[in-house]
């Protein structure tokens, strides 16, 4: 009778060998395959990772109804988006011990008023990437909007500068140029805006969102306007490759935008446990820093500073001062009748010589 | 003559070069020792061995094989039987029900199918990927095998009924090997829309489903690496073995007849 008890508990213990899953909806390298890793240690599960490389990719689908994911990352707006199409289910604090982790300044945000659905991930800022070497030997600045904005120095980098092919972000970068928000909505302020780009235009190589970081890294253009992580990438290759020059990154003393990605739980989460699990264990300092020493991205968490490499904690466009980080903006959404006016606004921007 | 055959000559010249260039470079670099693809440095298989060590691409490129193989054997039997009873019967519903998938922008048949998996509340994997490749891929396949009946000499098979075949019989040993070069063109031609669809895949893959495409278009924002040139260079291989398999099998495929 007893061996027949054993065996039967060895049976019941079978099962545990198909694991339990975590569901990620994440961008593509934006966890550290070594942070994974160690998380599925913890908590004797598996991570099963799915991509999206864009924060509309993620609305589209789950708003058409999509389901099985645990945890997503979206950015600041697209979880506002999200909290009001009702697609998050609240999280749990008493769960979220390491929460006390996070800085302050991101906490409480326009987005999700008492983070009642969020907790942030990790941070971005969209700024000027350059050539050192370049930049140097042309005496141009590197800590203003105004080297991508001012005819007086885009004249001696004619047809080696890019700028995002966002309307979001260039209108942003040139509003705070001009000593606005980035969230300025008034119309008289993007009218100037439309000269100031219109004039600048001719410098200009390219809008470009997606190769700017092989071009720098190839050395065919000079100067961009993009995000922090992908200029960071781009001297990591710059480096892998031998190159002779270096790609930095130039905060701009006006101020930039910043991206803020937060963990989120979906509402039809099959484990909502394990996902609260991971975001906790996220906030831990350790696991946080992994992602920043891994891609370079800025890090909301107060306990990761001590695991961060020195030359990434030195580094201004990574973690800016408190003079700048108080320049600091999250793009929110616009209206409708204002995003058609702005889309306007874009096409003769871009249509016009 | 001489003049217009050298005319003719430059014209397939280039017309090759512009379609296989791009694919040589592809392949050039995927033996590439750097990461960027913008020169070359030297001769290196790392890319390679980089690949069979990165289970997400190989469980990425394996989920694509998968799929492709399901959509295509299933949609060619579909198809064929399609094309059939369009070329037999004078059907007005049938024609437009079969091609219609093929005008819908891709995106609309994403999201209405999405909503409709969701709708039945069926688990989204790699069974509802291959469900919505499926559907997509009957309306080619039928088109080819149509085509290549309505060139077929219907007296063939009336003669192997009147020697007392049975229909079944006549299908097999008389209209089948004859439509053989279109039913191998559908199912390649099926298998290759299946293996590098991005925007229906996208809107029916559930939470872990990933397959070559979507791994790849993720892939953008933080720059390719010669990775995606390796595996997309094994891609080519298997497509070009295939071509060549199906030429064995059928040699009038590639040659006019």
């Amino acid at each position: 009778m007893k061996k027949l008890a054993i065996a039967l508990l060895a049976l019941a213990a079978l099962p545990a060998f198909a694991k339990d899953q975590l569901h990620l909806y994440n961008w593509n390298n934006y966890i550290a395959p070594e942070t994974v890793k160690r998380f599925e240690d913890f908590c004797k599960c598996e991570v099963v990772q799915t991509y999206y490389s864009d924060n509309e990719e993620l609305l589209a689908k789950l708003a058409a109804g999509a389901k099985g994911y645990d945890v997503l990352v979206p950015t600041g707006n697209a979880v506002q988006a999200l909290i009001r199409g009702s697609q998050l289910k609240p999280v749990d604090k008493k769960e979220l011990p390491n929460l006390k982790n996070v800085d302050p300044v991101y906490l409480n945000t326009p987005f999700d008023p008492g983070n009642q659905y969020s907790a942030p991930y990790a941070m971005s800022t969209t700024i000027l990437g350059y050539n050192e070497e370049k930049m140097k030997e042309l005496g141009l600045p590197t800590d203003t909007w105004a080297v991508i904005f001012d005819p007086k120095y885009l004249a001696k980098v004619k047809g080696r500068v890019t700028v995002l092919d966002s309307p979001d972000e260039l209108f942003a970068a040139a509003l705070k140029y001009l000593g606005y928000s980035a969230n300025d909505t008034d119309e008289k302020h993007w009218k100037e805006v439309v000269e100031l780009i219109k004039k600048a235009k001719p410098y200009w190589a390219a809008f470009n969102a997606s190769s700017y970081i092989k071009e720098l890294t190839v050395g065919n253009i000079w100067l961009v306007h993009g995000y922090s992580n992908d200029i960071f990438q781009a001297n990591q290759d710059a480096q892998a490759a031998g190159r002779k020059f270096h790609i930095l990154q130039g905060m701009p003393k006006e101020g930039a935008v910043l991206a803020v990605d937060s963990m989120v739980i979906h509402k039809a989460a099959p484990r909502s446990d394990l996902a609260h699990k991971f975001i906790n264990f996220m906030l831990d300092g350790r696991n946080s820093a992994d992602l920043t020493n891994l891609i370079g991205s800025g890090n909301p968490n107060l306990d990761a500073q001590k695991y961060i490499k020195p030359e990434l904690k030195a580094n201004p466009a990574i973690f800016p001062p408190k003079d700048v980080q108080a320049k600091l903006e999250q793009l929110q959404d616009l209206k409708p009748a204002q995003r058609r006016l702005r889309s306007r606004l874009w096409t003769e921007i871009k249509a016009g010589k | 003559m001489r003049k217009r055959s050298r005319w003719l000559w430059v014209c397939a010249l280039v017309a090759y070069a512009f379609l296989y260039l791009p694919l040589i470079i592809v392949v050039v670099y995927s033996f590439n020792d750097s990461r960027l693809n913008a020169e070359w440095v030297g001769f290196t298989l790392d890319w390679y061995r980089k690949l069979f060590a990165n289970d997400e691409m190989l469980l990425a490129a394996g989920n694509s094989l998968f799929i492709a193989l399901v959509a295509s054997v299933v949609s060619t039997i579909l198809g064929t039987m399609a094309g059939m009873a369009m070329h037999r019967y004078r059907l007005r519903l049938l024609p437009i029900l079969v091609l219609t998938p093929i005008a819908i922008p891709e995106i609309l048949m994403g999201v209405s199918l999405l909503i409709f998996f969701v709708m039945l509340n069926f688990t989204l994997g790699l069974v509802s990927v291959a469900l919505a490749h499926i559907s997509f891929c009957i309306g080619f396949v039928a088109i080819v095998v149509r085509a290549r009946l309505s060139g077929m000499d219907e007296t063939l098979v009336e003669a192997a009924r009147d020697c007392g075949a049975s229909p079944l019989q006549a299908f097999a040993h008389v209209t089948l090997p004859l439509i053989m070069p279109g039913v191998i063109a559908g199912a390649l031609m099926a298998f290759t829309l299946s293996i590098d669809d991005f925007v229906i895949t996208f809107f029916t893959a559930g939470a872990g489903t990933v397959t070559l495409p979507l791994q790849i278009y993720s892939m953008i924002k933080i720059a390719v690496t010669p990775e995606v040139n390796a595996v997309s260079t094994l891609l080519m291989l298997l497509t070009l073995l295939l071509i060549v398999i199906a030429s064995k099998v059928s040699p009038s495929l590639l040659r006019s007849d």
